[in-house]
């Protein structure tokens, strides 16, 4: 197991190795003053980070992780329900398909005049969008749960509740870490852009601010942050997996 | 109620609901179990054993015809009903012992209760040193011998089983269906299991009902009084019955595939 471990982290280390060397190659290649390579992204970044943007990384950091946990709350149980009871999802469905597929940065706007320009605006936006990401795939896994099994559970006895708390629930357990997989890339790319717009704080705002100075060493210390942040999110949801689904690891 | 019929079925009609109008599934189905007895459902594919099952546990309340459990007509699950189902009985989520503690889990037993009932039926099926094991480390023949103990956790006085041991290997399998054979025999379960194969149903069955195809009714009842006996196997009787009840069944067209 350990063992395991240490050859997990040296792979990892080999791989970013690697990213690390091209993206230098590429840098000196093209030399231009748009591309700058590592050593200095990473000079920027480490001056940066005591100061500046260290806020902006944690107010970004604040924003996806309440987003996602939110869009969670809401979605796994939602689609828990619309998976199972027949009567819900013949109401629900529609609705969603319709919400589902329509972009929704175009509520932006709307979310800014009703929740001003702060962070709620942009945590109801990110939650926006990822909650029909995982609502989808958590209904459907929920649905597709073999009937025999649902059977020969309620051959011994259980009801509703129990159904949805040894069956339904470790059923779509999986499928929702993978569907937060996905949507915290789609939550990170919202919110940049929300950040970009009518902002003050937040990666996306770093980043512009930085592009509006031509000062790209800046620009690629804020894009250094924000691939921390999707990687620690990434390492997060490894370590849940792990721990909400053992018998996945045996 | 000590002697008599645990099961009594007449006149059972099931058919299943679909978009181009109903399916028969089961046509004036009568037999019936006595009590501590054992019964084999054997039939082609798709003549309703299954359904049957259904209907006899509880979960299958659609029906038309007069259902008799115990004394009483059945109306939802029963609490000394147990139904193993083929593959599908086990959570891969949990391990062993809380598949096993799922039942009690679910009717509210004591932890204390469910700690020694499931130490003693692990034990009873030879599992118990596997119990802190998931499924998916388990062999099928020890996932089959998972579900029957999670069967006998709630202390059934009927115990329905869906082709218990068809997917196992021949050796496990004449394993499991002495180990069923025991269990039996100490607490006298009335025991009902449908099987495809005919050895099995000789072995296992004191009444073995023979159902045709689409929609499945009862072709005929044969008592088969030896089930238990000690080397039933190697007789003759078992081995002439076995001939009789194939000829039977391939009267009927019904095809049937036999494990060796
Ligand atoms: N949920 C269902 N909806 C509609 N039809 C069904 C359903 N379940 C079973 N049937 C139909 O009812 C008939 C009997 O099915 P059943 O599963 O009881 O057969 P079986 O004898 O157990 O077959 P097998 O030996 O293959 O397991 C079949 O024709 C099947 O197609
Ligand atoms: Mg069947």
């Amino acid at each position: 197991m350990r063992e395991r471990m240490y050859v997990n982290t040296f792979w990892a280390s080999v791989s970013i190795v690697l990213l690390l060397v091209a993206w230098h190659l590429l840098a000196v290649l093209l030399d231009k003053e748009a591309l700058p390579g590592p050593v200095s992204s990473f000079t920027a970044f480490f001056r940066e980070l005591p100061g500046e943007l260290w806020g902006h990384f944690w107010i970004s950091s604040y924003r996806v992780a309440a987003s996602l946990l939110i869009s969670l709350v809401l979605a796994v149980p939602c689609g828990m329900i619309m998976g199972r009871e027949e009567k819900v999802d013949r109401l629900a469905a529609p609705m969603i398909y319709v919400i589902y597929p329509v972009p929704k940065i175009v509520f932006l706007p709307v979310l800014m005049a009703l929740l001003g320009l702060g962070d709620v605006s942009k945590i109801a936006l990110i939650t926006l969008v990822v909650f029909f990401q995982i609502l989808v795939p958590i209904r459907d896994a929920s649905r597709s749960i073999n009937p025999a099994v649902v059977n020969s559970i309620r051959s011994l006895g259980a009801g509703r509740w129990h159904l949805y708390k040894h069956v339904v629930w470790p059923a779509v357990l999986p499928e929702m870490l993978t569907a937060l997989r996905i949507a915290s890339g789609t939550a990170i790319a919202i919110l940049f852009i929300s950040e970009t717009i009518s902002s003050q704080e937040g990666l996306g705002y770093f980043l512009l601010d930085a592009w509006s100075r031509y000062s790209y060493h800046d620009m690629f210390a804020g894009i250094i942050a924000l691939s921390l942040l999707g990687f620690v999110i990434y390492m997060a949801l490894d370590g849940l997996e792990r721990y909400l689904c053992p018998w996945k690891y045996v | 109620m000590h002697d008599g019929m645990m099961l009594e079925i007449k006149g059972l009609s099931v058919g299943y609901r679909q978009p181009k109008g109903e399916v028969p599934a089961l046509r004036d189905v009568s037999f019936a179990v006595p009590r501590s007895g054992t019964c084999a459902l054997i039939g082609p594919s798709g003549c309703g054993k299954s359904t049957l099952l259904y209907v006899l546990s509880g979960l299958l309340k659609d029906f038309g015809g007069q259902v008799i459990v115990d004394g009483a007509p059945v109306t939802s699950l029963r609490r000394q009903t147990a139904l193993i189902l083929q593959d599908y009985g086990l959570l891969p989520w949990k391990k062993v012992y809380d598949n096993v503690a799922l039942g009690l889990e679910i009717r509210g037993v004591a932890k204390d209760e469910q700690r020694e009932r499931i130490r003693r039926v692990l034990t009873e099926v030879g599992l118990w040193e596997m119990h802190d094991r998931y499924p998916s480390q388990l062999s099928g023949g020890q996932r089959q011998r998972t579900g029957i103990a999670r069967a006998l956790a709630m202390q059934p006085d009927l115990l329905l089983m869906d082709e218990p041991f068809s997917s196992l290997d021949a050796l496990t399998r004449e394993h499991l269906q002495g180990l069923l054979l025991d269990i039996w025999n100490s607490k006298r379960i009335t025991v009902v299991l449908v099987t495809h194969s005919i050895e099995e149903a000789i072995f296992l069955g004191q009444k073995i009902v023979v159902l045709s195809g689409h929609p499945g009714q009862v072709i005929d009842v044969v008592e088969n009084p030896r089930v238990g006996q000690k080397g039933y196997r190697k007789t003759t009787e078992y081995h002439i019955l076995t001939s009789q009840l194939r000829d039977k069944l391939e009267q009927v067209g019904t095809v049937l595939n036999l494990p060796g």
